[in-house]
């Protein structure tokens, strides 16, 4: 069983759809779930109707469910703001001014971002005891692959700073000849230390990742979402990462035999080639396909939720993910 | 003076002296050529966690920046040094002081 589970697709697709659908048959079996959106564009709160923040709020109407949006910006905020004020604290201001390009630099990069989403992933990760299961909404693929493909790259490239650093101080230990004193001492050196926790912080991140994580991929029963889908399952199998199933969204409904109007045939016609689409993911996959959702006629969001909401429960619950 | 106070100032200078020469010769060259190693690996290491101050996108900067309150001195030396730096040799050739 999979504490967190991450869905991920392209845009479009219905990945917070599914993920809503998803908590809320998680939340109705009894499980205590927090839905995460880490999408920038967010849209949780459209589809609950109810505005959402950086902490966890119960939803409303619903028991044992809890949602939240991630916002890195105000994230990146708060890095740089706690950097500047230890920076005060510690050092004369006619330096500081030179730092502070530095350190604005370095949360302008676009990198920045996405260590900042990082970051609130691992907080979310480590303080979640309190529910028994972790949904992630996540933004469309490209960025949450490369999200999630960090820990591992991170954790080598701060190693080999560290590396670096132990090497540079264990040097002038050594130029320390005769009654000279070391400048720099390899116990508590403030540099090493720091990047120590941040090796063990990728550490966790990436074993949770590894080991307590199912990722389930939305796409629709269409050329593009199909191609895409092959390239973030093999990205995430390469990083080490369970993909548990795919989720078809949005597939026609067949129209009724005796009905016979232009959009009729239309359906039927459009039908007919998104089954063979079907046929041909189920074929081509390895993995499972955890679930077929018909395309609905209006927007499963706002006040519609609370009438889509018992149908999709259960046509969730009939082709959910099996985890 | 007594003798032996003559050889006491004597041995007194030739202890000086042979201090002088060792340290001329060995003492200081190798501290300053190993000082120099170290200062040379700790820039590779500055070089690694602030490349884009040089322009060059890096992506660990946004954690690499928490290091800068215990590196501000050197940061601030590093980015002088990396700016005005002549050449490799001009700074290589410094310990036979010429």
């Amino acid at each position: 069983m999979n504490k967190f589970v991450f869905f991920g697709g392209k845009g479009g697709v219905g990945k917070t759809t599914v993920s809503s659908a998803y908590g809320l048959r998680c939340a109705a079996e009894g499980m205590r779930t927090l839905l995460v959106s880490t999408d920038p564009a967010h849209s949780t709160s459209d589809v609950f109707d109810q505005q959402f923040d950086d902490d966890p709020a119960a939803v409303g109407g619903y028991e044992n469910l809890w949602a939240m949006e991630l916002d890195p910006d105000e994230e990146v905020k708060r890095h740089m703001q706690s950097i500047k004020s230890s920076m005060t604290d510690q050092v004369s201001p006619a330096i500081v001014n030179e730092i502070d390009r530095q350190i604005e630099l370095a949360h302008r990069t676009p990198g920045a971002y996405e260590a900042a989403l990082f970051d609130r992933f691992i907080d979310v990760m480590r303080d979640s005891e309190a529910y028994d299961r972790v949904i992630f909404d996540t933004s469309p693929t490209g960025g949450t692959l490369r999200l999630l493909a960090l820990p591992e790259f991170l954790e080598s490239w701060i190693e080999r700073l560290a590396a670096k650093r132990e090497e540079s101080v264990d040097l002038f230990e050594k130029a320390a000849v005769g009654d000279k004193s070391a400048r720099r001492k390899l116990e508590q050196d403030p540099i090493l230390e720091r990047l120590a926790e941040r090796k063990a912080d990728f550490e966790f991140a990436g074993e949770t990742l590894r080991e307590a994580a199912m990722f389930y991929l939305v796409l629709n029963p269409d050329e593009l979402s199909i191609e895409e889908s092959h390239r973030a399952v093999a990205d995430l199998t390469d990083a080490g990462l369970t993909v548990g199933g795919l989720i078809v969204n949005k597939v026609a409904p067949a129209p009724d035999d005796g009905e016979s109007g232009t959009g009729a045939t239309y359906l039927r016609e459009r039908h007919r080639t998104e089954q063979q689409r079907l046929e041909r993911i189920r074929g081509e996959f390895t993995q499972p396909v955890a679930g077929v959702i018909e395309q609905r006629v209006s927007e499963v969001k706002g006040d519609l939720l609370a009438e889509v909401a018992d149908d999709l429960v259960i046509d969730t619950e009939a082709t959910a993910p099996t985890i | 003076m007594t003798v032996s106070d003559r050889i006491r100032a004597y041995l007194d200078g030739l202890d000086a002296w042979l201090h002088g020469l060792y340290h001329g010769m060995i003492e200081h060259p190798s501290f300053e050529k190993i000082e120099k190693e170290a200062e040379d690996t700790a820039d590779v290491f500055m070089f690694a966690c602030f490349a884009d101050a040089f322009g060059i996108p890096s992506p660990v900067s946004y954690y690499t920046a928490e290091l800068l309150p215990h590196l501000t001195e050197e940061f601030v030396a590093w980015e002088r040094r990396m700016w005005d730096r002549e050449s490799l040799v001009e700074r290589k050739g410094q310990q036979y002081h010429f």
